[in-house]
């Protein structure tokens, strides 16, 4: 079995700044990774290019052994995004969206109405489900943003800053979804809250500038540097 | 799942937010209003009632139907230009679908809604002629299919324009400058010069109401007060260089925003 999410020699340049830098790195089956770094660090680079949304100027990223650049389609099928602040179109309601994300992804007929149900009661949106997203506060889109994500039942969830914007109830209860999600998939999750990602990964791979600067069980980064937070701040502040 | 399903699944989404949106109903009501403006003022300014020819009132009745296609302009401009503006594409191009399939089944939603107003301005028109006249001239139906093939290359010059803009306003904005101003002014230099200019989308529009009879129809059928003005600025381009025209624009716009809004990165 290929794994999950391979990254091999990864560089990307917006015209000519560089904003990832020769990154490879791979996440094993049913592992939670955390991508931490600053600001601008390359973290949504690096997992656009994996979603398919952005080429890379070099190097190769595979999802399930399969090319993303080559095969994106098949590649994606095996995916659940949240990238950025999900938006949807404010014409449809929930129900609607997710019914017209499943049909893209195969999914008909008794099996789509009723996995619709399960996600749509798995983020709490129940009362909602049948009102036009124009109406939805971030925090709802956040939640449905996780809906479409876990839809299909996907394998491999990728998820950039997806608690982003929400009160602290809601980063709360959403990361309780994903530490649930995460059971049975692999997640490869980035943020720059410390927290959030100690408790909900076990590994991290920590960069800044586009660069790899570790990868490591949480728990051994804990030991080299006393904390996750100092292993951050001692990783990150050494290239300033 | 094969991508003619996609195909299938994106374009009834998308024709579901052309029935959503208000715009639709707002262009729906000029159209009738139009119409309605024509078939009230005619026999006021003339005196003598509508024209004797059926053939100039229904030329001057195809102004509704021609403003329907002005509607592609408003219904394609966010095609592309919107999933990057509003960030919908962060989720839209995360499934397991082509580019050229979701731009595809956004074109031929908007086509259906454009022909959708184009089929109602023509009951229209064909109503108002069979009530006064008594008869429905045949090129009604070739003013119809001209229509509609205006509508579509109205439709892909959109495209075109949404694939290259940041913003939905900017590709709407674009797009109309492009051919009422840009296209007009070009139109009117060629024809002051006496060269052709069949392959300008303004003089393409004018053929839904020129396959009528041409412009001299409006002279002989209207009281114009006389006219000191050369007959060529009166001569309108032959009706099948402007099918090519608009079958250019149709297909080359089209083709082009399929292009780059494959190769449009959502960064």
């Amino acid at each position: 079995m290929p794994e999950p999410i391979v990254i091999e020699s990864l560089s990307k340049y917006y015209n000519k700044f560089l904003a990832v830098d020769n990154l490879s790195l791979s996440v094993t089956e049913n592992s939670n990774v955390g991508l931490l770094g600053p600001n601008g660090a390359g973290k949504s680079t690096t997992l656009k290019i994996l979603c398919g949304l952005i080429r890379a100027s070099s190097g190769t990223v595979y999802v399930d052994g399969i090319s993303v650049a080559e095969k994106p389609e098949q590649a994606l099928s095996r995916i659940g995004a949240i990238i950025e602040t999900p938006e949807f179109y404010t014409y449809l309601t929930p129900e609607e969206t997710l019914s017209y994300l499943g049909r893209l992804r195969g999914m008909n007929g008794d099996e789509l109405r009723q996995r619709i149900k399960e996600v749509i009661r798995l983020v709490r949106l129940e009362e909602w489900s049948t009102v036009r997203i124009e109406k939805f506060s971030r925090g709802m889109k956040q939640r449905l943003g996780l809906a479409q994500a876990l839809l299909h039942d996907p394998p491999v969830l990728i998820l950039d800053e997806p608690a982003l914007g929400l009160d602290p109830r809601g980063v709360v209860e959403f990361r309780e979804l994903i530490e649930e999600a995460g059971r049975e998939k692999t997640v490869f999750f980035a943020s720059h809250q410390l927290v959030e990602v100690a408790q909900i990964c076990q590994e991290v791979a920590i960069i800044d500038r586009g660069h790899l600067l570790a990868y490591d069980k949480i728990t051994n980064l804990e030991e080299k540097y006393q904390s996750l937070e100092s292993a951050y701040l001692q990783l990150t502040g050494e290239i300033h | 799942m094969s991508e003619f399903e996609k195909l299938r699944v994106v374009t009834g989404y998308e024709f579901l937010k052309h029935i959503r949106r208000r715009r639709l109903y707002i262009i729906l009501g000029l159209t009738i209003l139009v119409e309605a403006a024509v078939l009230i003022a005619v026999p006021l300014l003339l005196e003598e009632g509508y024209p004797d020819n059926v053939m100039v009132m229904a030329a001057m009745l195809s102004i509704g139907p021609s403003l329907a296609t002005i509607g592609a302009v408003f219904f394609a401009g966010d095609a592309i230009a919107g999933e990057f503006e509003s960030k919908t594409g962060f989720i839209l191009f995360t499934n397991p679908v082509r580019r050229i399939t979701l731009v595809t089944g956004k074109y031929l939603a908007g086509l259906a809604a454009v022909a959708m107003l184009i089929v109602l301005g023509y009951i229209i028109v064909s109503i108002s002629l069979l009530v006064i006249y008594g008869t429905v001239p045949v090129e009604t139906a070739k003013s119809f299919g001209l229509c509609l093939l205006y509508g579509g290359s109205v439709l892909s010059i959109t495209f075109f324009f949404s694939s290259i803009s940041k913003g939905s306003m900017g590709a709407t904005v674009i797009t109309l400058v492009f051919i009422m101003v840009i296209s007009s002014v070009i139109d009117g230099i060629l024809i002051m010069a006496d060269a052709p200019h069949w392959f300008m989308i303004s003089t393409n529009g004018d053929s839904i109401a020129t396959v009528y009879g041409g412009y001299e129809l409006f002279l002989e059928g209207l009281p114009m007060g006389g006219t000191h003005m050369p007959d060529r600025w009166f001569q309108s381009p032959d009706i099948n260089l402007m099918i090519v025209s608009m079958v250019i624009y149709l297909v080359a716009g089209f083709a082009l925003s399929l292009w780059i809004g494959r190769r449009r990165q959502l960064s």
